[in-house]
C-alpha cells in the first residue's frame, strides 16, 4: 500500500557527531542512518569522520574503519567485499548499490548512507530481506523436466546457454527490487525485478519443460503486471543486469501464448 | 527482527487471491493495441481541431456531421474510453485494494461509461440527424 510519508516513529532525526580522528590529514565525512530496536527511539543519522590515509578506497573500507576504530556497534552486512556475495547492499548518496564497488571518489561531499528503502530494518543497514527471499523461492528457482532422466547431464548447445547470459549473473543483493516503486507500494504482492530476472532465466532455459506452468504461476495482475516500466531497476543494478527487459520478455511470452 | 513465516500463500497467488489472474494479461493485450490504435486516430483528431479552428457552430456541425469525420470520431472515443479505463485500473490496483479498489473501480467504469455513452450519442446525433 502506498505511504507517501514514513510514519512519526520511524522518521530520521539528528543523530551524534562522533570525533574526528586525531592528526588525520585527509578526512571524508560519512552520514549513517542507525536504528536500534532495542532502544525504542526513532531512528537517527549519525556523522563520522573517516581518516582516508588509514583506510582503502571504497565505501565499505570506510564503513569498515568506522566499525573497527570508532563505533563497533554499527551493524552492516558485508563479506565477500568485490561484489559477488551482494551482502553490502545499501542506499548510497540516493542510490541503490554495493558499498564494496562504490568508490569514496565517486562523489564529492558527505557520504550519505541508508539501508534498502522500503524494506524493514533489523538494525542500522541491516535490512529484513524475510518476503525478498520468499518471493524468489516462489518463482521455483530450479530444473523442472517431465522427461526421464538422461544418465549423463541434461544438455544445452552454446546458442541456448547463450541466452542465459544477462540473467544467471544476479546475485540477489535487491538492489533493483528496492529502487522499484511498484514494489514498495506492492511488495508483497508484485514479485519485484530480482525474482522475475530470475523467473525468466528458468523460462527461457532450454532444458526446463514447464513452461506453460511456469507462465500460469506468473500471470496475475499483481505478480508481474505491476512492473510499469519505471526502469529504475536497470539504473541501480550493480552487476549491470536489465531485469525491465527481462520482465518485458515475460509479458512477450504471456502475449504470445495468448495469441497463440 | 520481525516474525513473519512466509509461505507461497503470503504471496500473491493467481488461484486464490487478488482479482481476476487469467484477465491481467487480455488487459495488458487492450492496453497495448487501444493505445497503438489511438496514435492513428489522434491523427484525425488533430486534423479537425485544426480544420474547425475558427469556425462557427455550422462548420462544426457540418465537418463533424459528415460520416467519414464523425464515425471515425465516434470510434475514437470507444476506443479512449476504453483505453481510459484500462489505464485508470492499474493506478486504482496500485493504490487502493480490497472493498476501496472496488468501489473506486465501479466509479472508474461508470465515468468512462458515460463519456462513451454521451460524446458518441452525440456524435451520431450530429451524423444521422444533423
Amino acid at each position: 500500500m502506498v505511504e507517501l510519508m514514513l510514519p512519526k516513529a520511524d522518521r530520521p532525526t539528528k543523530g551524534k557527531t562522533w570525533p574526528k580522528p586525531a592528526g588525520a590529514n585527509r578526512l571524508r565525512e560519512y552520514h549513517i542512518y542507525r536504528y536500534n530496536p532495542d532502544e525504542n527511539a526513532n531512528p537517527r543519522i549519525d556523522t563520522y569522520w573517516v581518516d582516508l590515509d588509514q583506510c582503502g578506497p571504497m565505501i565499505l573500507d570506510g564503513l569498515l574503519w568506522i566499525k573497527n576504530n570508532v563505533d563497533p556497534t554499527l551493524t552492516l552486512r558485508r563479506s565477500c567485499r568485490e561484489g559477488i556475495c551482494g551482502s553490502c547492499s545499501m542506499n548510497i548518496n540516493g542510490l541503490n548499490t554495493l558499498a564494496c564497488t562504490k568508490g569514496m571518489d565517486d562523489s564529492s561531499g558527505p557520504i550519505k548512507i541508508y539501508p534498502l528503502p522500503h524494506m524493514p530494518v533489523v538494525k542500522d543497514l541491516v535490512p529484513d530481506l524475510t518476503t525478498f527471499y520468499a518471493q524468489h523461492r516462489a518463482i521455483e528457482p530450479w530444473l523442472k523436466t517431465t522427461s526421464p532422466t538422461p544418465t549423463k547431464e541434461w544438455t544445452q548447445t552454446v546458442p541456448q546457454r547463450a541466452k542465459l547470459d544477462g540473467l544467471y549473473e544476479c546475485i540477489l543483493c535487491a538492489c533493483c527490487s528496492t529502487s522499484c516503486p511498484s514494489y514498495w507500494w506492492n511488495g508483497e504482492r508484485y514479485l519485484g525485478p530480482a525474482a522475475l530476472l530470475q523467473a525468466y532465466r528458468w523460462l527461457i532455459d532450454s532444458r526446463d519443460e514447464t513452461t506453460s506452468e511456469r507462465l500460469d504461476n506468473l500471470e496475475d495482475p499483481f505478480k508481474l503486471y505491476r512492473c510499469h516500466t519505471i526502469m529504475n531497476c536497470a539504473k541501480v543494478c550493480p552487476k549491470g543486469l536489465n531485469p525491465a527487459k527481462a520482465i518485458a520478455e515475460i509479458k512477450k511470452m504471456m502475449v504470445e501464448r495468448k495469441a497463440a | 527482527m520481525r516474525e513473519q513465516i512466509i509461505t507461497q500463500k503470503t504471496i500473491a497467488d493467481p488461484r486464490s487471491h487478488y482479482g481476476d489472474a487469467k484477465a491481467s494479461t487480455r488487459h495488458f493485450i487492450t492496453q497495448r493495441l487501444t493505445g497503438v490504435s489511438n496514435i492513428a486516430f489522434l491523427l484525425l483528431l488533430l486534423f479537425v481541431v485544426v480544420r474547425l479552428a475558427g469556425e462557427d457552430r455550422g462548420d462544426m456541425v457540418e465537418t463533424i456531421g459528415s460520416a467519414w469525420i464523425g464515425l471515425p470520431l465516434a470510434l475514437l472515443l470507444g476506443i479512449v474510453t476504453i483505453h481510459m479505463r484500462n489505464g485508470m485500473r492499474d493506478i486504482l490496483e496500485d493504490y487502493f485494494h480490497g472493498r476501496t479498489y472496488r468501489l473506486y473501480m465501479m466509479l472508474n467504469t461508470l465515468f468512462c461509461l458515460i463519456i462513451a455513452v454521451a460524446g458518441i450519442g452525440a456524435i451520431l446525433k450530429l451524423v444521422f440527424w444533423g
